[in-house]
């Protein structure tokens, strides 16, 4: 996807909701995250999802310990999550142009 | 006491509340570092040099201290060709696209060992002194350079003119912030802090910022100030090898702080103005030590005319931080028509210029003076606010937006205006989401609680201006979709949480209380429900309702519902109109359901502005005579509100002791009621007469309006209740009345108290005992002439005359008194009543720079204007970012 930085940017994504497990004391959800745009893009560990919403928070543009923290918030058993991804992109794309 | 014609607080005294004096107590920098003290943070500092090596070093301070940095821009100091002078090295171009965020991320001030090589030798010496900052301030040099996320790699080649001070970019960056305790780091280089030709910068007086709760921590805000003290110190970028320190930044801490070098923004503003303008006036005569020279705000407002876009974004953060405090310089800004440039820039494609305009034009919307208000509205400044708004996804931005938005819109004629172009996009932009109410509720996830943002705050702060506007703008707040309910959800989720003292509970209630008044007028098909006079209970016009334990009957709400249940109950006796679907909109402003909310913040609240705007919500929605009303006074009564409220009569907070006076003067419409509070209210009631006439303390009179409206509210309770005036007899009423009558210096308290004593002395089952205690109706007499005529009725209308329908009195209910409806209009940034109290903690203050406000508020005990709140600093010159790592990072969640 590409983008212009200030500009309003259309993805299309897909919702995604996890409950958290509990393990002992915590709810953890079982996955890890890179990135964050405090981090350099180029070597995110994974480029393939892209979060932009975590229960309403806006993901894009978040430092990776905001996103951290939002992912990981005590208060909340389900994270509902806006993701994009490339192979997703594609794979509309190429439905709406055939 | 106001007529009830506003049951608003007259805008003018709102106004002047709204208008915050520029007491050093408000602080318009967002420059603010705040940091939770003890939280420990790591600043990585990355500075690339143009051969493409990436140094990165982490500094981790574990000790977080406030830190207030204070900026100057320093020229860059020019050499012979006059070209800024760079320490070799091909200048950088920072103002190429995103060139310049990879390197300046520096945080933690990494020791000279991120200077860049050339600098480094010149063994510039670090500013002494400063203290372990926390790394947001250091996170403010990339901010300065407006660009957020790092990214590793070469410096590109700056221009070739280099005259963007680009080196002195570098080395702000890597000097600015004395990271860590000293010990801990290297520091091979120590900068001499030199005055260098500088003169003594007195523009503003910065505030001691202290951050409030909300501020994240890893926000890093370096509040920008300008402490008189000078420019003494400096924190040398770089050491230029042609001197001993161009210092190109100067952040200078007021106390021994870090600083950060902000001024990479000035500093490239300054390097294209030096090259431009070429006005230096030492340069020619002292290569050696160049001389420094801040711009002149019509350069700086030139600057916002650039071609080079960063310049434009430094032009505007170094315009903002020069407003800040200074009502001259916003003044001259406005003059200089400084003000339809930084509107033009809210459009502007690059989301730093967008970001510093609004920046700017924060600081310079905030302040008594009301014409920059008037000037942004007539560029167009609304409507490009929401659009930003709108278009913004950066929380920072979203700030500032909220933040000079709720500055307009204490300006009286601005109200109208947000409410035109912003209703629609604040409510759906911000009030809905960060309150967490869900349109339409996902059965299976339990409500969301509601976020207590620094955007929330600010935008429910700017509609609680508006929606002191009159009945328009409470007619447009009532019907704006989705607004009534998010509020609602907010309040609830906060009572669950017992968090009911911050600023934006506060801002919710104030907006709540204000649309709740004329509710029996204004709602659509109020009509309806009108009733011939508040007659006793089950006397409603309406069918019968169907009772049923279904929440959405009550409104729909998912919240903590566990009231539905309970609810039913309290109308056994009571016939609710038949709902055949739940109360969704404006209709929630007068469910029943809603008292049980109020009752609740009444009671944990102990922010006097919140405990006010309950009290003044329940004192409208007791007032009129329609069935509502009916409901909601009798659902007090069962909600054991009636003791509660009694109990904040003993408040020490006038308005407080006012607003619960009325509203238990309104709810004693409803005759059960009336005999409870006149057993139980009357002795505090008394006091309060008491201490009116004689107070116990110098300092602890109560004002004019809150003693009459005690009066008035036990003349209610007396009139045609000869039990209520029997008890007031003997909570030794008449001597407390007669005496005030005798020595209150105002017309007002004597006519009411007076009145009062007519009333009793009409009771003819009481003469015996009254004349037992050996008054005579002389003695009464006198005492309702001296308050100049027999009936001085404290209200327009005077009823003496118990034979009055029982509406008047209502109606009088709603009038007098303060005020039916408190607008709390001025109560923005700009009339920031939070910390005013000493009670208070201040904690609404939070974000960056408010904080400031704090002290001086404190100390004001005068509670009729309460200190302007401070407008949200506007840039927060750090990053909200974190650290720029080069390695990614990733976390297990």
């Amino acid at each position: 996807m590409s983008y212009i930085p200030g500009q309003p940017v259309t993805a299309v994504v897909q919702r995604v909701e996890i409950h958290k497990l509990r393990q002992g004391e915590n709810l953890i959800l079982g996955f890890s995250i890179g990135g964050g745009i405090d981090q350099d893009p180029s070597q995110n560990p994974f480029s393939e999802d892209k979060t932009d919403k975590v229960n309403g928070w806006d993901m894009t543009m978040v430092t990776h310990d905001q996103a951290r923290k939002r992912l990981t918030k005590r208060s909340e058993e389900v994270v509902r999550l806006l993701v994009t991804r490339q192979s997703l992109q594609k794979a509309v794309q190429q439905s709406m142009l055939s | 006491m106001p007529a009830e014609t506003l049951g608003e607080q007259s805008p003018g005294s709102q106004a002047s509340l709204a208008t915050m004096p520029e007491a050093p107590d408000v602080l318009e920098e967002t420059v603010t570092v705040e940091e939770d003290p003890g939280t420990p943070t790591s600043h990585v500092s990355i500075v690339t040099s143009e051969d493409g090596t990436t140094r990165r070093t982490e500094t981790k301070v574990t000790k977080t201290v406030k830190t207030v940095t204070t900026r100057t821009v320093r020229q860059v100091p020019l050499g012979p060709d006059g070209l800024p002078l760079l320490d070799g090295g091909p200048p950088l171009g920072p103002f190429a696209d995103g060139a310049l965020d990879r390197h300046f991320l520096l945080r933690g001030g990494g020791p000279a060992a991120t200077l860049s090589r050339a600098y480094l030798s010149s063994g510039a010496g670090f500013p002494e002194g400063p203290e372990p900052r926390d790394s947001s301030s250091y996170g403010s040099l990339s901010r300065g350079l407006g660009v957020r996320p790092p990214r590793a790699g070469p410096l590109g080649p700056g221009p070739g003119d280099g005259c963007f001070t680009l080196p002195g970019h570098r080395e702000a960056f890597s000097v600015g912030p004395e990271p860590g305790p000293p010990g801990g780091r290297s520091l091979p280089e120590r900068f001499q802090a030199e005055p260098y030709g500088l003169e003594d910068d007195t523009r503003s007086l910065a505030a001691d910022d202290e951050g409030g709760p909300e501020l994240e921590p890893d926000y890093g805000t370096a509040t920008r100030r300008r402490p008189e003290c000078g420019r003494g110190l400096h924190t040398r970028a770089y050491e230029d090898a042609a001197d001993d320190g161009g210092e190109l930044t100067d952040q200078r801490p007021a106390f021994p702080a870090v600083t950060a070098p902000l001024a990479q923004p000035e500093r490239g503003s300054l390097g294209s103005l030096d090259r431009l303008v070429r006005r230096s006036p030492s340069v020619d005569s002292a290569r050696k030590e160049p001389r420094w020279r801040d711009p002149e705000l019509p350069e700086v407002l030139a600057m916002l005319r650039h071609p080079v876009d960063p310049v434009k974004a430094n032009a505007a953060a170094y315009l903002q931080h020069l407003c800040f405090e200074n009502e001259g310089v916003k003044r001259r800004v406005r003059q200089l028509r400084g003000l339809p440039l930084l509107v033009a820039l809210l459009d502007h494609p690059r989301a730093e210029v967008r970001r510093r305009a609004c920046g700017a034009l924060r600081n310079l919307s905030y302040g008594r003076d009301t014409d920059n208000k008037a000037a942004i509205r007539d560029c167009g400044g609304v409507p490009a606010l929401v659009r930003l708004l709108r278009a913004a996804r950066d929380n920072e931005v979203r700030e500032l937006v909220t933040g000079t938005l709720w500055n307009l819109s204490s300006y009286e004629p601005l109200k109208m205006v947000i409410i035109d172009h912003g209703l629609q996009t604040l409510t759906h932009e911000v009030i809905v989401p960060h309150s967490g109410w869900e349109r339409e509720p996902n059965e299976d996830s339990k409500p969301r609680d509601a976020e207590w943002t620094t955007v929330f705050k600010n935008t429910s702060g700017c509609l609680r201006n508006v929606s002191s506007d009159g009945a328009e703008a409470r007619r447009r707040l009532r019907e704006c979709e989705g607004l009534v309910d998010a509020l609602l959800h907010a309040l609830q989720s906060a009572v669950g949480r017992k968090d009911t003292d911050n600023k934006s509970v506060e801002n919710c209630v104030c907006i709540m209380r204000n649309l709740s008044y004329h509710v029996h007028k204004e709602v659509p098909g109020a009509d309806r429900y009108q009733e011939a006079e508040p007659g006793p209970l089950g006397s409603a016009v309406v069918s019968q309702r169907r009772r049923r334990d279904d929440a959405s009957c009550f409104g729909g709400k998912k919240a903590k519902g566990k009231k539905d249940g309970e609810m039913d109950r309290n109308f056994d006796t009571l016939d609710l109109p038949k709902r055949t679907e739940a109360a969704k909109g404006f209709e929630l402003l007068y469910q029943p359901e809603v008292v049980r909310l109020y009752l609740s913040l009444l009671t944990e609240s102990r922010n006097f502005n919140t405990l006010e705007a309950a009290a003044g919500a329940l004192q409208n929605l007791s007032a009129g005579n329609w069935m509502w009303a009916t409901y909601i006074r009798a659902t007090v009564r069962k909600e054991r509100g009636l003791p509660v409220l009694v109990e904040l009569l003993q408040s020490e907070t006038d308005k407080v002791v006012r607003a619960v006076a009325i509203a238990l003067r309104n709810l004693s419409l409803d005759r059960r009621n009336k005999d409870l509070i006149g057993s139980y209210a009357m002795a505090e009631l008394v006091r309060n007469v008491r201490n009116a006439q004689a107070p116990p303390r110098p300092g602890a009179r109560l004002e004019e309006d809150t003693v009459v409206a005690v009066l008035n509210t036990i003349h209610e309770i007396v009139s045609d209740s000869l039990d209520n005036a029997r008890s007031l007899l003997q909570a030794r009423g008449v001597p407390a009345l007669v005496a005030l009558v005798a020595s209150s210096q105002s017309v007002r308290e004597a006519k009411a108290a007076s009145h009062v004593l007519q009333t009793v002395w009409s009771y003819k089952e009481l003469r015996g005992s009254l004349q037992k205690d050996g008054w005579t109706k002389a003695r009464f007499q006198s005492a309702a002439a001296t308050a100049k005529g027999p009936k001085g009725a404290p209200s327009p209308g005077g009823f003496d005359d118990s034979t009055l329908p029982l509406v008047d009195k209502s109606l009088e209910g709603e009038k007098t008194g303060s005020q039916d409806v408190i607008p709390m209009d001025a109560l923005g940034p700009d009339g920031y009543s939070t910390v005013d109290r000493r009670e208070r903690r201040p904690r609404g203050i939070g974000s960056a720079g408010e904080a400031s406000e704090k002290e001086p508020l404190k100390l004001d005990p005068s509670r009729k204007a309460p200190p302007p709140g401070p407008s949200r600093p506007a840039v927060r010159l750090v990053d909200a970012v974190g650290d720029a790592k080069p390695q990614p990072v990733d976390s297990w969640v």
